[in-house]
């Protein structure tokens, strides 16, 4: 079955007529993710490649039935865009937007606290059900549908560790793309709980980095909750400390949030750690041959 | 982005919260237009790095010639490197009480918390004595304020005082997107008023483009980066400076970090971390290169992409470029992914040789390094 997202997903996309939300659009749509509608406000009434644009999400929400919105509009008026889609009543979200500031962000996640809606990200590749659906911006072709669940931080680390596995003819149930902000939505636990409950997941990667203490709780939520196994990798041994690494979230601040001490969290849950990217998939490996 | 104490201490006053009534000289000699009866001054060095009070960037002068070798000499001080080009001079106070406050955004509490400690002047990690109110959803009110103040001990016409200034405060924090205003110490004059003596201020540096009165300021705040960071941010490229000598240029941060954590694994040592992000094209992956090679350190370029929106041969163009203009610059390329067939044909041509295994390209670039 997956998780969050699957064949029956009806989607919009916020911005669809910009730049990165055309792009995407074409892309999520040829992978096969049944997308319903568009929305940019002031181009209602147009066309996109067969799809209808509305002026706002209430107008596409009363025209089709939809259950995920994806979110690719500029950064200052990506919470509009949010605080439209949780106030439509849309469950699921996927901000893919990079660059929203801090102060919207906390405007965005008490939002959607309130209302009860799952916000992917933001600043995030979304989330990919191999051969059922893609939301987001992760190119698709570089995984393959089977039962390993992956969360993370990054982008393309998270299409490096896809590639890998597929290469190694191992597939994935759900990727999910989490996003590099300090602030997100679907966090490394919410995923956990998902994945965990999922009958079609075997296996969880969890794919961390510096900064925060996000992993530091998963791991405690791994020691009671999670009876899969877990295979876990942190980015960012090399990052001295007081620099952002890109991510606004990948700092560490004072002697908090360094790789060293999330690595020494996992493995105190019982989560094997894999040095670099490619151990993931040999550690993938050894586990799948315990369990045959 | 953040703020000298000078400009923080104006959006203080923008909102009503007092501050000495100060000025900023940028040559010693400016300190002979003090009227000499004002003194005795207060001479605060203006960096954007901690540690200036212990470090001699404060100094009190008695009169003019006394400022003027004290302003002198703080011109000449380096704190953590950075050179100042102003001085903040301001009338000396008598302070009573010293407090802390400050407000930013927590990770663990998802929102801003107001922060207070009744134990202001120190640096405040070391008090003991801090106390934290969250605000969630950023829905502040008085109210919050007074449970601060509280907190801290304060009672009667100082709670009352004291949270007004922190309504005050919270108005600078979100009317310019700050990560951070702080304000230490927050004194207590002779006369029962609150003064901000310090401040300061940080604005989210993805939130300036919607602050037009700090448009055209981020050159002048990034005083305490290294060379090559200063210019990345000066180009929109986002780089950190190491001390290895292996330049590494990728895409997307999560891909960039694995990539330098591995040149350490394999025994090597990262130069810098450097992100040339989603869909970059060729004359931005050049402006990498150059940046990147900009290093006297930087031995070989380890080049590391896996294009998703990023297209393979428009980074391996920007390659073919720079190998014509510095064919003696040892490279190692790995490309994988979205037009990874027409960038080979594009780096055969150019006689750049690629993989498409990271592994083998860390090894490599370790082993030439050495």
């Amino acid at each position: 079955m997956s998780v969050l997202i699957n064949k029956d997903t009806k989607v919009i996309v916020q911005g669809i007529t910009g730049g990165m939300g055309s792009t995407h659009a074409r892309l999520m749509r040829e992978y096969g993710t049944n997308i319903v509608a568009g929305v940019t406000p002031g181009k209602g009434g147009q066309d996109f490649d067969g799809i209808p644009v509305y002026d706002s999400v209430y107008e596409a929400c009363a025209k089709h039935e939809v259950n995920c919105s994806v979110i690719f509009v500029p950064p200052y008026f990506a919470l509009d865009a949010a605080l439209e889609a949780i106030n439509a009543g849309i469950p699921l979200i996927s901000v893919i937007t990079e660059g929203l500031p801090p102060q919207d962000a906390v405007k965005l996640h008490a939002a959607a606290a309130e209302k009860g809606t799952l916000v992917n990200g933001p600043n995030c590749p979304g989330i990919i059900t191999p051969g059922e659906c893609l939301i987001g911006i992760h190119p698709g072709s570089i995984y393959k549908p089977g039962r390993v669940g992956l969360i993370s931080r990054s982008g393309t680390l998270t299409y490096e560790i896809g590639l890998g596995l597929k290469q190694a003819d191992i597939g994935i149930s759900t990727a999910l793309g989490i996003g590099g902000d300090p602030i997100i939505g679907i966090d490394q636990i919410k995923s956990l709980e998902l994945l965990e409950a999922d009958p079609d997941t075997d296996l969880i990667i969890l794919v961390g980095e510096i900064g925060g203490t996000a992993e530091e709780e998963a791991a405690e939520y791994i020691k009671t909750n999670v009876k899969k196994p877990v295979i876990g990798y942190i980015a960012g041994v090399t990052a001295p400390p007081g620099k952002r690494m890109g991510h606004a979230g990948a700092i560490i601040s004072g002697n908090k949030g360094t790789a060293q001490s999330k690595r020494e969290a996992f493995e105190a849950a019982g989560v094997k750690v894999a040095d670099t990217p490619y151990q993931i998939i040999d550690l993938v490996k050894d586990q799948m041959a315990v369990k045959a | 982005m953040r703020q000298f104490e000078y400009e923080a201490k104006a959006l203080f006053r923008k909102e009503g919260i007092p501050t000495p009534q100060g000025f900023v000289i940028s040559c010693a000699e400016e300190v002979f237009s003090i009227p000499a009866k004002t003194f005795p001054k207060t001479l605060k060095t203006q960096v954007l790095s901690g540690g200036r009070g212990k470090a001699g960037g404060i100094q009190f002068a008695n009169d003019q010639e006394d400022a003027y070798q004290k302003a002198q000499d703080i011109f000449k001080l380096p704190i953590k490197g950075e050179l100042p080009t102003k001085i903040l001079v301001e009338p000396k106070v008598t302070i009573k009480k010293e407090l802390y406050v400050s407000i930013l955004i927590d990770r663990a509490y998802r929102g801003p918390i107001l922060m207070g400690s009744a134990e202001g002047g120190v640096e405040i990690e070391e008090s003991g004595s801090i106390e934290i109110v969250p605000v969630p959803g950023a829905r502040y009110s008085s109210f919050h304020a007074r449970e601060l103040g509280a907190k801290m001990g304060l009672q009667g016409k100082e709670l009352i005082k004291f949270a007004g200034l922190v309504d005050k405060l919270w108005t600078v924090w979100t009317k310019n997107d700050c990560d951070l205003a702080e304000i230490n110490p927050l004194i207590i004059d002779g006369d029962d008023n609150f003064i901000a003596l310090d401040g300061k201020v940080t604005i989210n540096e993805d939130a300036v483009g919607r602050q037009p009165q700090f448009a055209g300021q981020l050159a002048a705040h990034l005083s305490d980066l290294g060379e090559r960071e200063f210019k990345g941010k000066m180009c929109g490229l986002n780089i950190v400076e190491l001390e290895g000598n292996i330049g590494i240029l990728c895409n997307g941060a999560g891909l960039t970090m694995a990539t330098m954590d591995l040149v350490l694994h394999k025994g090597g040592k990262p130069s810098n971390f450097l992100d040339v992000g989603g869909g970059a094209n060729k004359d931005h992956v050049k402006r990498a290169l150059d940046l990147v090679s900009s290093s006297s350190d930087v031995k070989v370029l380890l080049v590391n992409i896996l294009g998703g929106i990023t297209a393979c041969d428009e980074v391996a163009a920007a390659l073919a470029y720079y190998k014509e203009i510095r064919p003696e610059a040892k490279m190692v390329v790995r490309l994988v992914g979205n037009n990874e067939e027409k960038a080979k044909e594009i780096m055969d041509k150019a006689g750049i040789p690629m993989t498409n295994i990271l592994e083998t390209a860390v090894e490599e670039a370790v082993s030439l390094a050495k």
